[in-house]
Parts: structure tokens; C-alpha cells; sequence
């Protein structure tokens, strides 16, 4: 059994304290469900563990069977078994899908995997996941629908088999369909050896993959835990009674979005 | 006589000792080898290409002094032309091609030359292609000014180029495609990679004369940066002086997007392996011009200069 073990985590965006002292353990065999309005630092959290730039960790630890993952470089988590499932998966141009996942694959293992073994592989996959045949050979994500990229991200997923796998709103951009296929795939990893965290705002997606623990995260901290019955109490009140704990709820500042014209005025 | 180190270079990518492979070597004014397909024709300095069937053809300009060449291509030939340029120290290439009505010529160019200048025109009559991969990853500094001339309704060329400068390399590359008759369509994509104090400049000029109505103009150029000590422009021009055209232009300089290397980190891959396959996956387009294995893979061990 593998632990993620994360104390007193402390991340800054910026100048501003976004996660305030959070504690969380996930052991494999568990599915974790972190549910909180928008802005309260959920995706913070997941980014940070994966190790993305921007947030800065200003105190606590993160640890992987022990190990330090701070100190880590973000490859080094992938390859230690940790994976991203992002919200907003890059668009990168000129690197076919396949190649891409192939690198991924081999960075991960001492022996190249085999052409013909990874085809076989791959090809099994994408049908699985009912996704387009000839997504191997586009741009990685380039062009892709909201959900293709997000079932993409579940394919990478399968193919690296890491260990905590870490669904940043894996649901959003989905139709029912591709969540439902979505959910089997993530409920096929199930095993004592695969742990997931999982960020969603919606109860179907955890109705179809069942949580072994619900959080909920606001203000940058984890106020209450618990099992499935916080969802139903989320869908049906909102997040209203968290006040009562005597915590504010933090609304993502309104700004107005500036549209910017590259032509002249009038064009 | 080609040189064995010449021979050596391409040795990887063209066999020329295969029978059906046809190739021009041109070294001088009056130095040649050649072996050529039928209705393919080379005399004082024209080469040119009456064929039915679609050919490849290699070019190779092992240039010790300042090379000159024509090129006609004739009505409805198809050819696939992969070209190698060794020039020397200071020698020019002046190359000038004509495609007649409907001739379609895909060429694919590997530059390997020395501190060098080339000057290449490319006239295209009605219903004429042209696709053109430049290849510049040559470890010199280097100017190539490529002009395009739409002298024909329905004439197309589209142009990708793929351009490393590095190791103070200085690099200039001016792109012209100029319509000259209406209904015509031209497209240029210019990559370009900088690092260790190299220097590139990519000029892209669509020009749309009066008249040519119906036609399109539209290219990008993308410059990406390695370090801060380099120095690189992307400058895109466009001359439209007709109403009835669509016309774009994209240009960026910058260094390589940090989401890009963070996605691809998560994954696995080490920055450097990121670096690589971001990289690759900027400049490798540019073999998609032409269908030929080899190329492809020469092209990729070629990149592996690029070092990231």
C-alpha cells in the first residue's frame, strides 16, 4: 500500500495565500472526492502536488511513502507515480498524439516499449474509451473538443498506470455518454494499488465512481469529511451551511473581461 | 568529381548508387554528374523536365564557386525534388525555376552549407503547385532570399521553412510570394529556433498586385528563443492592393511556452526531452512536403542539433 501524505500545506499564487494549512492522507485503494465553490483551492491543490511553477509552497510537506515530493522536479512525480488529469489540457502543435504517448511511456520505463507492443496498446485503449481512431495520429490536443481532451487525459492515464491519479474536473466537457465511458475507466484502475483524487462539482460524476472519502475544501483548508452523504447535502443545499462552521465562503473576485482588437476600429 | 566528403554527408539520406535513383551534382559552371530519367533533359545550365510520369529527382549543389541553374518544368509534369545545398565559403546559388501550366513540383531543401548566399526565383503559370520545405539547420551563417511569383490564375505555392540558428549563426531569410494574376493562393509558414547567441531575421512578404482578385495571401512566422543572448525578427509584411482577397498574417518571437513544458514534464518526460519534443514538433512539418521515408528520418537525426 502507497500513501500520499500532505501536512499543514501552506501555497501561495502570487502574494496571496490560497491553501492555508491543508492535511490530507490517501492511501491506494481509495477514492478521495474534494468538492468546494469555485476559487477555494482545489485545482491549488492538485497543481501543487503535481508540482506546477506557479503556486509557491510556503510551509508543509508533501510526502509519497515517505519521500519528499517538494523537493522533487515535476517529472520525478510523474515517474515516482503521480498524474495530473488537468482541467485545461495544453494544445501542443506539430507532436502527434502517439508520439507523444509513446515518449511518456518510455520515460517511465528502462527498456523502450516495443512499436508494435504500444500500437497494441494504444489501439486497445482508444476503443475503450470510444475515442476517435485516428487521435493518435493528430496534434496533441490540438483541435480536440472540450471532451475529446478530457478523455485523452483518461487515456494517458491508462497507458502510464500511476499510482494517485489526480481528476482535476475530469467530468466538465463530457455528455453523459463520454462520462459514463469516462467513469468506467477510472472505476477499471480501481485497484490496491491505484489511490485518485478527484475534483468535480457534480454528484453524477460520483455516483458513477463512488468515493471511499468526501471532502470539502474551502478557504484553503479541508473543513469536514466524510462519506457519500456530504455529496447528496452538497446537491441538495449548496454550500451555504458551511457558514455555520464559521467559515466564510471566498467568491472568485468579478472582473470584467477586456477584449482586445489586433485590427482597427470599426473592422 | 563530387567530393567523398559530400558523398559522405548524404550518404544517410540519398543513395545514389541505387539504378533508379536520378540525380544532377552540379559543382561549377561546366562540372556535372548526372544521371537522369527519360524526358528529363540538362544542357549549358537548364535542366529540364518533359516527363509524363511522376519522378523524384535529387539535386545537389556542391558548390565551390558561385552556381547558376535554371529549371523548367513543363505542363502537367509532377516531380518530387529533393535538393542538397553545400555551398562554400561566400559562393551564391542563383536558381531560377519555371512551372508551366498545371506542373506540379514538391521539393523538399536540405541546406548544409557554409557561410553562403541563395537566390531563388519560382514562376508559376495557371493551375501550377508548388510546395516547398527549407530545411536551414546548416551550422554556418547563412541568406536565402526565396521569391515566389503567381503568374498564373489558380497558381498555388505554399511554403514552410524550418530554421535553426545557433552557436552566433547569423541568419537571414526573406520570403516573397507575389500574386500577379487573380484566383491565386499562397501560403508561407516560417519556424525558426535560436539559441546561443545566434541571430535570425525571417522577413515574409505576401504581395497582392492590383486586379488579382479571388486570391489569398496568408503566412506565419514564429521565431522561438532559447536564451536571452540571442537575437531574432519576425517581420511579416503584406502588400494588398486589391479589395476582393483574404489576406492574414501571424507573427511571434518569443521563448518556449512554459505550460507546454510543464504538460509534457507531467507526463514523464525530463525538460530536456520536453524541450526536445516541443522542438521537433515546431520544426518537423517542414519534411511533410514530400513522402519519403528517409528524408523523414534524417531530418529527425538532423534535429538532434538542436540540442535543447
Amino acid at each position: 500500500m502507497s500513501t500520499l501524505k500532505i501536512e499543514n500545506l501552506h501555497v501561495e499564487v502570487g502574494e496571496k495565500e490560497i491553501l492555508k494549512g491543508l492535511n490530507l492522507e490517501i492511501h491506494t485503494g481509495e477514492v478521495h472526492a474534494i468538492m468546494g465553490p469555485n476559487g477555494n483551492g482545489k485545482s491549488t491543490l492538485l497543481s501543487t502536488i503535481m508540482g506546477h511553477p506557479k503556486y509557491k509552497v510556503t510551509n508543509g510537506k508533501i510526502t509519497l511513502d515517505g519521500q519528499d515530493v517538494l523537493t522533487m522536479s515535476v517529472d520525478e512525480r510523474a515517474r515516482a507515480g503521480l498524474f495530473l488529469g488537468m482541467q485545461y489540457p495544453q494544445e501542443i502543435p506539430g507532436i502527434t498524439n502517439s508520439d507523444f504517448l509513446r515518449a511518456a511511456i518510455n520515460a517511465k520505463r528502462e527498456e523502450p516499449i516495443s512499436l508494435f507492443k504500444f500500437i497494441r496498446m494504444l489501439d486497445k485503449n482508444i476503443e475503450e474509451l470510444g475515442m476517435n481512431e485516428n487521435l493518435a495520429h493528430r496534434y496533441l490536443n490540438e483541435g480536440f473538443s472540450g471532451g475529446e481532451k478530457k478523455r485523452n487525459e483518461i487515456l494517458q492515464m491508462k497507458l502510464l498506470q500511476p499510482r494517485f491519479a489526480l481528476l482535476d474536473e475530469i467530468d466538465s466537457g463530457l455528455d453523459v455518454d463520454a462520462l459514463r465511458i469516462v467513469a468506467g475507466a477510472i472505476n477499471s484502475m480501481r485497484s490496491d494499488d491505484f489511490g485518485c483524487v478527484m475534483v468535480s462539482h457534480y454528484e453524477r460524476m460520483f455516483e458513477l465512481v463512488q468515493p471511499t472519502h468526501v471532502h470539502v475544501l474551502v478557504q484553503g483548508q479541508i473543513v469536514m469529511s466524510g462519506g457519500y452523504e456530504l455529496i447528496e447535502k452538497i446537491d441538495q443545499e449548496g454550500y451555504e451551511w458551511v457558514k455555520e462552521l464559521g467559515y466564510e465562503i471566498e467568491q472568485n473576485e468579478r472582473q470584467p473581461i477586456i477584449l482586445e482588437a489586433c485590427g482597427k476600429k470599426g473592422q | 568529381m563530387i567530393s567523398e566528403q559530400l558523398l559522405t554527408k548524404i550518404k544517410p539520406f540519398i543513395d545514389l548508387q541505387q539504378p533508379q535513383s536520378y540525380y544532377l551534382i552540379l559543382s561549377s559552371k561546366t562540372a556535372f554528374q548526372m544521371q537522369l530519367p527519360q524526358d528529363v533533359f540538362y544542357q549549358e545550365g537548364i535542366l529540364t523536365f518533359k516527363n509524363k510520369q511522376p519522378v523524384t529527382f535529387y539535386m545537389i549543389y556542391d558548390g565551390q564557386e558561385d552556381l547558376h541553374i535554371e529549371m523548367h518544368f513543363q505542363s502537367y509534369s509532377q516531380v518530387d525534388l529533393i535538393e542538397v545545398k553545400q555551398l562554400e565559403v561566400n559562393c551564391q546559388l542563383h536558381k531560377t525555376m519555371y512551372l508551366e501550366e498545371g506542373a506540379t513540383v514538391h521539393v523538399f531543401s536540405e541546406n548544409m552549407s557554409k557561410s553562403a548566399q541563395s537566390y531563388e526565383d519560382v514562376y508559376l503559370k495557371s493551375y501550377a503547385t508548388c510546395q516547398y520545405g527549407y530545411s536551414e539547420l546548416s551550422d554556418d551563417a547563412f541568406e536565402g532570399i526565396y521569391h515566389f511569383y503567381l503568374d498564373g490564375e489558380e497558381a498555388s505555392v505554399k511554403v514552410r521553412t524550418a530554421i535553426l540558428a545557433k552557436d552566433r549563426e547569423s541568419k537571414h531569410y526573406e520570403i516573397l510570394i507575389q500574386h500577379n494574376q487573380p484566383m491565386t493562393h499562397g501560403q508561407m509558414d516560417n519556424y525558426g529556433v535560436v539559441k546561443d547567441e545566434g541571430k535570425l531575421v525571417i522577413d515574409g512578404i505576401g504581395t497582392i498586385t492590383k486586379g488579382q482578385h479571388g486570391s489569398a495571401s496568408h503566412q506565419t512566422n514564429k521565431i522561438m528563443m532559447f536564451d536571452a543572448s540571442c537575437q531574432a525578427s519576425a517581420n511579416p509584411y503584406l502588400y494588398i492592393d486589391d479589395y476582393d482577397v483574404q489576406a492574414s498574417h501571424a507573427a511571434a518571437v518569443g521563448k518556449m511556452d512554459e505550460e507546454h513544458l510543464y504538460y509534457l514534464q507531467s507526463r514523464g518526460l525530463s525538460k530536456k526531452q520536453a524541450m526536445q519534443l516541443i522542438t521537433y514538433g515546431y520544426l518537423m512539418p517542414v519534411v511533410e512536403v514530400i513522402d519519403n521515408e528517409m528524408m523523414k528520418k534524417h531530418f529527425e537525426q538532423s534535429l538532434s542539433k538542436v540540442g535543447a
